[in-house]
């Protein structure tokens, strides 16, 4: 049968990320509130936000790195689960910590990490992460002697190793010099003109709407306001966030 | 399958590459157990007690307060740049974590034991003959069932405010009976008495490893899991 004939895929049509009512408390206080997100391959979300609006928590739920209180996460329709870890292998997180082990070298951290993704191919695989953060050179150090920089790099080559489909990004660039936020952006470019799903939390409005394809801004747990890129004027987007966060938008 | 073993020899390569070039946990129990063995020595009133008949009993006792040293500092270096958060948020099962990590710390008692066993040699002046592969054995089957009890309380009580205080107090009351049936296999091979009288008690040391493995691969993910 020729290939344009054939039905699509269901799973394929499927969001790649998809939140459902996502809410998470802790005790008596709401971090996050209802939240629904529903991403396809290609899509880059940036999400804006005060301290305490609840975008790490979010961040969390959506790569399982903590339980929702009601609600789902789904990845190609299917709910994630705790027990079967499988699913993990299509998401890649970078967090504005590391997940590194200081005692291990840059090349040992990937190596390590490569090993609980089961992948195979590692040592092409690793070269070629360090080579595209710039960290071929320093592969054989332990990383408690990288700069905080480098080892934000190594922490992106290792949240990119396994190839994910989708990319959780809480606060990348904080305490980046210019050179590592250069590569930094770079590397987000790309995965935005690839078909990863990236879900981006920042602060740094200027560097969130470069990457954007959708944006949002969270206030107190809930999406405030959300849109596409377009829908945002570079110009005006600091006075808009603003309105939006006390409340006068 | 093959997967999950790699992933278990991944845990424990890191584990034991990570101490090797900290030492922090070894040089910890380590001079505790020479320290110990010294003291212990020195405390005992060698015109009244046969250091013989006292030497199992404070073997384990060593061997147990110095493994807290280690043990309880499992999770210490995992929490340095969030480094457990990157396991968890891995496809590796919560059992091969745990497991993983008890076999590093196992690796790292078990040495720790051989130390504790030649300090007591030496300044007790045991002598074991044929009998000390048995007291190995005896020794290596008691670690093991200490530190999968003692990985799983690691990580309840690093999850607390307490951390590592809270430990003893979780685990002592858990580690009585591997503690009676030690000492009890220890005593009678240090008395040159046959393996056949200590049967009994290495199947006991036997099944409460087997147990506290089978028991803290269960739990562990309800223990790390949000």
């Amino acid at each position: 049968m020729p290939l344009a004939d054939a039905a699509p895929s269901p799973v394929a049509s499927l969001p790649v990320l998809e939140a459902r009512r996502l809410t998470r408390e802790y005790g008596p206080v709401v971090a996050v509130r209802d939240v629904d997100v529903s991403l396809e391959g290609g899509e880059f979300l940036v999400i804006f936000g005060p301290n305490g609006a609840g975008k790490s928590s979010l961040l969390g739920m959506l790569g399982g790195a903590m339980r929702p209180t009601s609600g789902q996460v789904l990845i190609r329709g299917r709910p994630i689960s705790f027990s079967d870890g499988a699913w993990r292998r299509r998401v890649g997180i970078l967090s504005h910590q590391g997940f590194l082990y200081a005692r291990l070298t840059a090349e040992e951290n990937l190596r390590f990490y490569g090993r609980l993704f089961g992948l195979d191919d590692l040592d092409d695989r690793i070269a070629q992460r360090l080579a595209r953060v710039g960290l071929t050179e320093r592969a054989g150090v332990q990383t408690r002697h990288l700069s905080h920089g480098m080892r934000q790099r190594l922490s992106l080559a290792r949240a990119l190793l396994h190839d994910p489909e989708v990319v959780l990004l809480d606060e990348p660039y904080t305490g980046l010099d210019p050179s590592a936020s250069g590569v930094l952006r770079e590397v987000l470019a790309e995965l935005r003109d690839g078909d990863r799903t990236v879900v981006m939390v920042t602060h740094n409005l200027r560097e969130g709407l470069d990457s954007a394809t959708r944006v949002a801004i969270q206030v107190a747990g809930r999406f405030a306001w959300q849109g596409s890129r377009g829908d945002v004027h570079d110009q005006s987007f600091e006075r808009h966030y603003h309105a939006v966060v006390e409340g006068r938008a | 399958m093959t997967t999950y073993l790699g992933q278990l020899r991944a845990i424990v390569w890191k584990d034991l590459l990570v101490e090797l070039r900290s030492r922090e946990r070894l040089t910890a129990m380590g001079a505790f157990a020479v320290l110990a063995g010294v003291l212990f020595a020195f405390s005992i009133d060698t015109t009244t007690t046969r250091p013989q008949d006292v030497a199992a009993g404070l073997i384990w006792m060593t061997l147990v307060f110095g493994g807290l040293l280690g043990v309880g500092r499992t999770f210490h270096l995992e929490a340095q740049d969030a480094a457990f958060q990157g396991i968890l948020t891995s496809p590796a099962p919560k059992d091969v974590v745990f497991l993983g990590k008890t076999l590093a710390n196992f690796a790292l008692l078990y040495v720790i034991s051989l130390l504790v066993l030649f300090v007591f040699a030496l300044f007790f002046g045991l002598e074991l003959g044929p009998n000390v592969g048995w007291v190995v054995f005896v020794l290596g089957l008691g670690s093991l069932g200490f530190v999968a009890l003692g990985t799983l309380f690691a990580a309840v009580s690093a999850g607390t405010t307490m951390g590592e205080t809270l430990l003893p107090i979780l685990i002592f009351p858990l580690l009585v009976p591997m503690v009676i049936y030690g000492v009890g296999a220890t005593g009678r091979l240090i008395a040159g008495r046959p393996f056949s009288e200590i049967e009994g008690n290495v199947r006991m040391l036997g099944a409460f490893a087997v147990a506290a493995l089978a028991v803290g691969a269960v739990l562990f993910r309800y223990v790390v899991e949000d």
